[in-house]
């Protein structure tokens, strides 16, 4: 989006009255919403600053070379392990990292597919209802549905979703702002299967305009969705919905290619500025008032551990000692079909029905946890990851006839997509890897993280489900992926968790982290539970409600 | 979640080459350079720059078995040996000595199994096959199923994906806007020929 006039820049010795960390989903929208209110704003964003006119539909770079989440030439390697009593290693097969998000100004919002369930008023408060899990760190929110309502419809008009309500959804104080998108073939066939077996499809809400909103244009339906930038502004990435807003306050200051790699404190006590190495490589520091840490589920706790110092053994605001624990990524498990005509998959969003009637818990499966089921192209909506990866495991991998089914079926072809719940468990977690480091010197992100037993029955269960959808729309040909251990996670959740108490949680009710005054912390990882899945829409509301907070905090001057 | 089954291999972590952090200034140009002056050299007819006219034979030869020609382009038609050669000095640079030993080992294997042979090449494309069905489940044969996948189906910038020909074979089409209806079953349902369930 072209900008009217040269952004503001501000000096690093002058104290701007917030720095934040990252300009991705969380990022963006405090990022807007403080500078609206007249703050002055640095943020700092590890990734460059493309927008619409840089992202294209070449595969190759965006989707095999995985320019926008893990080129090797940010040479930032993760280490992974599932358990920590193994060694943790960088994947040496290629593809996309365990922690997989993108980098650049909007962060994830600007590759991810755009589905925004609400959380419903029971993921609030399901520990209350169903008990403790043993062996889990399985709590209630310290913020109701009801408190966070007002958030959510200020993210559906604000950000832009479009949708109608379903069945089963949380109440709404407000329609949406735009209608459903198209149905697509996927969608219909979803709808089938599922009414054949009594369950009720419903349009998919998505941050994605249907229509024009907000001085943005609608979805032209090119295809190239999930893990692609959009090239017309329709999907409702804080790239598009609010940097531009930010920006355009005077307030506020995006600096790209900028890698952050301490928040120094004082002997108070209290944060006084950010260490970054910049576009140059050089170092520099930017002085605030306050600091709000919005960097992924990933990386915040990583900045945190890094930042640790006498005062703070351990890491920033970790008296806890539980920034990093409680890594939850959402279940996911796969069931593929062919049909007999062509659906052509590869045209428009991913995702235009939904099924959510396995939502709840419920006590008859014999295990926690809920979902919700999509249909969608999944990563084979584009023609070399189908080639690679969208033929069953029987296929034949090449000659003739695997010619001949790359042929047939490339425009027959679906995924149903299961999102499910993910427990907390302290032993998944974000830490430093102990010998690793990155270009720049700072240790590696070491993810260490299994699946708990019940959120791998949900899987199970969930691509039973899905599989049974597909026979009831009669499809031709059905496989699926092995429900098995997920060691790609592309939902960075809980790891730094939001409480009442100290010594239980990393923030308070208003992102304020417990031990630090002057330090915020508020984008996935202030998830207390994982949700079912598409956890984005919560991430949102909760910076809308944070920075509200925040912005009346420091006006009252309680920062 | 993404269960990428495809055959990347280490090149994608192999880091070692270049230094710094001017990430932006360097990475899609870079990229794309190689790909371009691969079609660029296509469209002169030129040589091969990262391998012998013998190598881009063979090469040739593999990627045919991969996606063999009949009434659709093959992928040597397509182009694919010219995508190969783009990114052997690009990102399969770390994988191109593994590549054209695999090449060798064709040829070798061709020799001991149909003696007085002159190598992979000269078989019968049956021939060839068998020799092939021997070193499916190798890096090497792997890594040629990606490539040729990429260079078949990759933007037509990369080398590959000549007048479209990979991409008309799946009856892709890179336009930027659609219009529903997409698909065969939402044209029903947009008709009210809904295929709904009837009970």
């Amino acid at each position: 989006m072209p900008r009217d006039k040269k952004p503001v820049v501000f000096d690093t010795r002058k104290e701007v009255d917030f720095v934040i960390i990252g300009s991705g989903a969380s990022g963006g929208i405090l990022a807007k919403e403080l500078s609206t209110a007249g703050f002055d704003v640095v943020v700092l964003e590890q990734g460059p600053y493309r927008t619409a006119g840089d992202f294209s539909h070449d595969e190759m770079n965006v989707m095999i070379l995985n320019e926008m989440t893990s080129h090797p030439l940010w040479k930032d390697p993760q280490t992974f392990r599932q358990k920590a009593s193994e060694k943790a290693t960088v994947r040496q097969s290629g593809g996309p990292p365990p922690a997989l998000y993108s980098r650049g100004v909007g962060g994830s919002s600007v590759h991810f597919t755009a589905n925004y369930w609400r959380m419903r008023p029971i993921d609030f408060k399901e520990r209350s209802a169903l008990g403790s899990i043993s062996g889990t760190g399985f709590s209630d929110w310290p913020v109701s549905y009801e408190e966070l309502e007002p958030y959510y419809t200020r993210v559906d008009w604000e950000i832009g979703v479009s949708g109608a309500p379903g069945p089963f959804d949380a109440p709404r104080s407000r329609p949406f702002p735009v209608p459903p998108l198209p149905v697509k073939s996927s969608g219909v066939l979803l709808e089938k299967g599922a009414k054949k077996l009594g369950l009720h499809a419903q349009p998919a809400p998505m941050a994605i305009l249907s229509k024009p909103h907000n001085n943005r244009p609608a979805c032209v339906h090119c295809g190239f969705c999930m893990g692609f930038g959009c090239e017309a502004n329709a999907k409702s990435s804080t790239l598009a919905a609010m940097i531009p807003l930010a920006e355009a306050t005077g307030h506020c200051e995006i600096r790209p290619l900028s890698t952050v790699f301490r928040i120094e404190t004082n002997e108070t006590g209290r944060v006084t500025e950010v260490a970054y190495i910049d576009a140059k490589g050089s170092q520099q520091a930017q002085k605030a008032k306050a600091v709000i840490v919005a960097a992924n589920g990933g990386e915040t706790p990583r900045l945190l551990l890094m930042s640790e110092s006498s005062r703070f053994p351990g890491g920033l605001a970790n008296s806890s000692g539980l920034v990093g624990k409680y890594l939850m990524a959402n279940g996911h498990s796969l069931a593929y079909a062919f049909f007999d005509e062509p659906l052509n998959e590869h045209k428009s969003v991913q995702v235009t029905r939904i099924v959510h009637d396995f939502y709840e818990n419920d006590p008859k499966r014999g295990f926690y946890g809920g979902g919700g089921i999509d249909a969608r192209a999944f990563i084979q909506a584009s023609p070399i990851l189908f080639a690679n990866t969208g033929l069953p495991p029987d296929a034949p991998r090449w000659g003739k006839a695997h010619k001949d089914l790359l042929r047939q079926n490339f425009t027959r072809r679906l995924a149903l997509l299961n999102s499910t719940t993910s427990l907390a468990q302290e032993s998944n977690n974000i830490t430093l890897d102990p010998a690793l480091k990155d270009a720049v010197g700072r240790p590696a992100m070491r993810i260490t993280y299994r699946d708990h037993d019940d959120d791998l029955a949900m899987m199970g269960f969930m691509q039973d489900r899905a599989v049974e959808i597909l026979e009831a729309a009669e499809a031709n040909t059905i496989w699926r992926d092995p429900v098995i251990p997920q060691d790609v996670l592309a939902h960075l959740l809980g790891t730094c968790r939001m409480g009442d108490d100290p010594k239980s949680s990393v923030v308070d009710p208003y992102h304020r982290s417990h031990d630090v005054p002057n330090l915020f912390i508020c984008d996935g990882s202030s998830l207390v539970t994982s949700g079912r899945g598409q956890p984005t829409m919560t991430i949102q509301a909760l910076a809308f409600r944070a920075a509200e907070h925040i912005a009346n905090f420091a006006r009252r001057g309680e920062i | 979640m993404k269960q990428q089954k495809s055959d990347r291999r280490s090149f994608l972590a192999d880091t070692g080459k270049l230094a710094g952090v001017g990430w932006l200034a360097m990475n899609a140009p870079m990229l794309l350079a190689a790909g371009q002056a691969a079609e660029r050299q296509r469209e002169a007819g030129k040589t091969w720059t990262n391998m012998t006219p013998e190598q881009a034979l063979t090469f040739a030869a593999v990627v045919d078995q991969i996606i063999p020609p009949d009434d659709m382009p093959g992928a040597s038609d397509a182009g694919v040996v010219y995508f190969i050669d783009g990114v052997l000095n690009g990102f399969m640079a770390g994988d191109a000595e593994m590549l054209k030993q695999g090449l060798k080992n064709l040829d070798s294997r061709a020799v001991a199994s149909f003696p007085g042979s002159k190598g992979f090449i000269s078989l019968s494309f049956d021939h060839q096959t068998e020799i092939l069905r021997a070193v499916e489940t190798t890096p090497f044969f792997n890594t040629m199923i990606f490539l040729t996948h990429c260079g078949m189906f990759a933007m037509p910038s990369w080398g590959g994906n000549r007048e479209l020909g990979g991409w008309a074979l799946l009856d892709f089409d890179n336009r930027h806007a659609w219009q529903p209806p997409f698909g065969y079953y939402d044209t029903l349902a947009d008709r009210g020929e809904s295929n709904h369930a009837e009970g």
